[in-house]
C-alpha cells in the first residue's frame, strides 16, 4: 500500500513541471482563443467580453485578407512539396553516395539551419534588393537583364521569392530526415537488386523511394504543420501581411501595443488559427 | 555509358549547391566591410578597404552584442529546462502504468502541432496579469513551454527502446526513481538529448514572436528582434547592417563549424528515432 502511494507520488512529481507548463502556455491559451473567438472584447486587458455567438467568424470568411492569406498558406505547402521534398531529398541521396567529398557537402547544406531565420531573410532580403542585389547583378552580368525584377514588391512573386528563401534554409534540415531512411536501408537490398541488373534510375526508382517511405511520411507531416506555422521568415522580409497567421498576428499586435482597439475588432483575427 | 554522363552532372549539382549555401553568407560578410558605394556598385567585389569600422557602429548603435548576450541566456536556460523537464514527463510515460497514460502522451502530441500564434493573445494577457511582461522569466517558461512537447515525443521514443533491465539492475542497486532516471537512464539517451538540445537552442536563440509580445525594454530584446529593429530604423548606411547579421549568425556559424559531426549525428540519430 505504502509503495503504491509513493509509487504514484513519483509520477505526479515527475510529470507535474511539464503538464503546467503545457497547461499554462498551450492547453489554456489555445482554449481561451476558442472561447475568445466567439466573443467581442475590445482586447484590453480588463475590458468586458461579450457573446456573439458566430459572428466573428461570418466577418472573417466574408474578407479578402482572409481567403488571400490561405492562398498564400497554400502556395507555401506546394512549394514544400514540389520544390522542397525533391531537393532534400536529391541532397541527402548526395550525402549517402558514395561521391567524393560528401563530409563538405553535408557541412554546408546543413549550415542555413543553424542560422536564426530572421538572419537569414535580412540576408536575402539585401541579396534580392532591385537596384544593387546580388541576384539581379548576377542576371546582368550573364546578359539577362530582362529578368530583373523588384523581387520583393511584385505580388505572387515576392511570395515565391519567400516560400524559396524558406526552402533554401530548411533544405538541410530535411535532407538529413531523409538521409536517415536511406543509410537505414540494408545494403544487401542493394546487393541483390544489383545481381538481378537493377542501376542507376531503377534502383531509386525501385529501392531507395519506396524503402524510405517512413522518411516521406515524417517529411509530409514536418511541412504541413511547418507550412501553417511558418511566421518568422514571411514577417522579417515582408513586415506585412502575407500568410494567414501573419494577417492574425498583424491584428494581435495593433491590439497589443498600439492599442488602436476601438476601431479593430481584433478577435476575428484569433478565429482563423 | 549513361553512367559517365550523369556522373558529372551529379557533381556538378552538388557543387551547385554548396556554393548556394555557403554564398550569401560570403557576400554578407563581404558588404559588412565595405561602405556604401562599394555595396551598391557590386555586391560581388573584393572590398577596396576593410572598413571595420562599421563594426564599431553596428555595435554602438544596435544594442547586438547586448542582443547576443540575451539571446544566448534565453536558449541555455530554456534548451536545459526543456531537456530537465521533459526527460522527467518521458520517464514516467514510457516506464510507469497508470491510468490516463496514453490520454497525457496524446495531449503532448497533440501539442506538437499547436501553431504558437493562436496562443498569443492568451498568452500576453497571462503575462500582464501575472507581472510576466518585459521579465526573462516568463519567456524563459514560453520558450520551455513549446519546446516540450517535441522532446518529450522524442525522449519518449527513444525510452521506449533502452532495455527495462537497465531499471531492474539499477532498482536492485538500490536506486531510486530519481537515481535511476539521472545516473542510468540519462547517459543512454545522450544521442537523443543532443538531438533536441540542438533544436531547442537553434528555436530559442532565433526566437522572434515571443519576444516581440512580451518585451518592451530595448536592452532585453533578442538577436533577432535586435536585428530587425535596427534595419528598419537605420538606413543611411548599409555596411553596419550587415555587420549586425554577421554579428548575430556569427556565433551560431562558429559552434556549428565547431560541432558539426555530433550536431549532424545528433540529428541524424533524432530522425531516425522520431
Amino acid at each position: 500500500m505504502k509503495k503504491k502511494l509513493s509509487s504514484n507520488f513519483t509520477i505526479i512529481l515527475f510529470l507535474a513541471p511539464a503538464l503546467i507548463l503545457f497547461a499554462m502556455f498551450i492547453l489554456y491559451p489555445v482554449c481561451n482563443t476558442i472561447y475568445l473567438s466567439f466573443h467581442s472584447w475590445k482586447g484590453i486587458y480588463g475590458a468586458p467580453v461579450n457573446f456573439v455567438g458566430l459572428k466573428n467568424y461570418a466577418q472573417v470568411l466574408s474578407g479578402a485578407d482572409f481567403w488571400r492569406s490561405l492562398l498564400n498558406s497554400v502556395f507555401f505547402m506546394i512549394g514544400g512539396f514540389v520544390i522542397l521534398m525533391p531537393l532534400s531529398f536529391g541532397l541527402a541521396l548526395l550525402i549517402t553516395s558514395k561521391l567524393k567529398g560528401t563530409k563538405i557537402m553535408k557541412t554546408s547544406y546543413f549550415m542555413p539551419v543553424m542560422l536564426s531565420t530572421t538572419a537569414v531573410a535580412l540576408m536575402w532580403v539585401y541579396m534580392l534588393n532591385p537596384s544593387y542585389g546580388v541576384v539581379n547583378q548576377l542576371l546582368r552580368g550573364i546578359g539577362l537583364e530582362k529578368l530583373c525584377q523588384d523581387w520583393l514588391s511584385t505580388p505572387v512573386l515576392n511570395m515565391w521569392c519567400i516560400i524559396l528563401v524558406n526552402e533554401w534554409m530548411y533544405a538541410g534540415y530535411n535532407m538529413l530526415i531523409f538521409a536517415a531512411g536511406l543509410v537505414s536501408i540494408p545494403s544487401d537490398v542493394y546487393e541483390a537488386a544489383k545481381l538481378d541488373g537493377c542501376t542507376g534510375w531503377k534502383k531509386l526508382r525501385y529501392i531507395s523511394i519506396p524503402l524510405s517511405k517512413e522518411s516521406f511520411k515524417i517529411f509530409s507531416i514536418l511541412c504541413v504543420t511547418g507550412c501553417l506555422k511558418a511566421f518568422d521568415p514571411v514577417w522579417a522580409i515582408t513586415k506585412g501581411g502575407l500568410t494567414i497567421l501573419l494577417r492574425c498576428r498583424h491584428h494581435c499586435y495593433i491590439m497589443k501595443h498600439l492599442h488602436l482597439s476601438s476601431s479593430a475588432n481584433p478577435v476575428p483575427s484569433a478565429s482563423c488559427c | 555509358m549513361r553512367r559517365k554522363i550523369s556522373k558529372p552532372l551529379i557533381y556538378l549539382f552538388a557543387i551547385f549547391w554548396v556554393f548556394m549555401t555557403i554564398f550569401p553568407l560570403f557576400i554578407t560578410f563581404l558588404c559588412s566591410v565595405k561602405d556604401n558605394d562599394g555595396i551598391t556598385l557590386g555586391m560581388f567585389s573584393w572590398p577596396e578597404e576593410f572598413m571595420w569600422s562599421n563594426y564599431t557602429q553596428a555595435f554602438e548603435s544596435a544594442y547586438i552584442l547586448q542582443a547576443v548576450g540575451n539571446s544566448l541566456f534565453l536558449a541555455i536556460t530554456s534548451t536545459i529546462l526543456t531537456i530537465v523537464i521533459g526527460i522527467m514527463a518521458a520517464y514516467i510515460l514510457s516506464r510507469k502504468k497508470f491510468k490516463g497514460r496514453t490520454l497525457i502522451y496524446m495531449v503532448f502530441l497533440i501539442g506538437v502541432m499547436v501553431p504558437v500564434h493562436c496562443t498569443i493573445i492568451p498568452i500576453s494577457s497571462m503575462a500582464a496579469r501575472i507581472g510576466g511582461k518585459n521579465e526573462f522569466w516568463f519567456l524563459i517558461l514560453t520558450y520551455t513551454a513549446f519546446a516540450l512537447p517535441q522532446a518529450i515525443f522524442l525522449f519518449t521514443g527513444y525510452l521506449d527502446g533502452v532495455s527495462k533491465e537497465l531499471d531492474d539492475a539499477a532498482r536492485i542497486d538500490g536506486c531510486g526513481d530519481v537515481q535511476t532516471l539521472f545516473r542510468v537512464l540519462l547517459p543512454c539517451c545522450t544521442p537523443i538529448i543532443s538531438t533536441e538540445a540542438i533544436l531547442a537552442f537553434i528555436a530559442g536563440y532565433g526566437e522572434l514572436i515571443f519576444d516581440m509580445i512580451l518585451m518592451s525594454d530595448q536592452d532585453k530584446y533578442t538577436v533577432a528582434r535586435a536585428m530587425l529593429t535596427f534595419t528598419g530604423g537605420y538606413k543611411v548606411s548599409l555596411g553596419p547592417i550587415f555587420a549586425c547579421i554577421i554579428v548575430a549568425v556569427i556565433l551560431m556559424v562558429a559552434i556549428y563549424i565547431a560541432f558539426h559531426e555530433k550536431v549532424q549525428d545528433g540529428m541524424l540519430t533524432g530522425a531516425i528515432k522520431g
